[in-house]
């Protein structure tokens, strides 16, 4: 697992350092970036210049020129940065593909923008999966409370920042 | 992290962190959300080409 995770990372590595001119900073080249929920699009081939996702495998930036890749999405900040400026969205889980022609979809089973969260409802939220993970229900039923307990953690975290 | 991957599969787990999400919302934009959150099942048992009674599992009140 982590040779592959080293291949991938020179193999991102070569993409940017193949185009000697590029630098991180270029935003001549734009990424054209789909978000979608089930019920909503948030972004339709929008044009923007980086977005950093919560992959599973851990946190990422991508740029124009990004190798090829399907990264599974943890539960947090989906950051759309473009040149007028940079939205923050929370999703749940899902998945990120970059594509080979500079396009990034994103599909997301829910999410929404950092201002529509209360983080009221996060804490006590919080406090109740906790309770649950740690008491003496059956393991399906602790194990989905710690799933949602490292959900509403991400999300006190992301609120709190 | 993937501790849960033995006990339930993806669907579900994607269901339980859109819940989790959906329970974070602010007022107005829960109750809203909530609802995408309820499936309705009915299902019916076909034999020799005729359908059987339809039987619905979980009566959800829009």
């Amino acid at each position: 697992m982590s040779s592959l995770r080293i291949i991938r990372s020179a193999a991102r590595k070569a993409a940017t350092f193949s185009v000697a001119r590029r630098g991180y900073a270029d935003i001549s080249e734009k990424l054209n970036l789909s978000l979608a929920l089930p019920h909503k699009t948030i972004f339709n081939s929008q044009d923007v210049v980086q977005v950093n996702i919560p992959a599973e495998s851990g946190d990422m930036g991508i740029l124009s020129n990004h190798v090829p890749s399907i990264e599974p999405i943890k539960p947090g900040v989906v950051e759309v940065i473009e040149s007028g400026g940079t939205q923050k969205f929370f999703v749940s889980s899902g998945f990120a593909t970059v594509h080979p022609n500079n396009k990034l979809t994103i599909n997301v089973v829910e999410g929404a923008p950092l201002e529509s969260f209360s983080l009221d409802a996060v804490r006590s939220s919080l406090q109740e999966a906790l309770k649950v993970a740690s008491g003496n229900g059956s393991e399906a039923e602790k194990l989905e409370a710690r799933v949602e307990a490292d959900v509403y953690e991400s999300l006190q975290y992301a609120l709190g920042k | 992290m993937t501790a849960w991957r033995t006990v339930f599969t993806y669907n579900k787990y994607a269901q339980i962190t859109a819940r989790a999400l959906r329970n974070s919302l602010k007022e107005e934009e829960r109750i809203i959300a909530e609802k995408r959150g309820l499936t309705t099942v009915r299902y019916q048992k076909w034999e020799n080409g005729a359908g059987g009674q339809q039987v619905v599992l979980n009566e959800v009140k829009q």
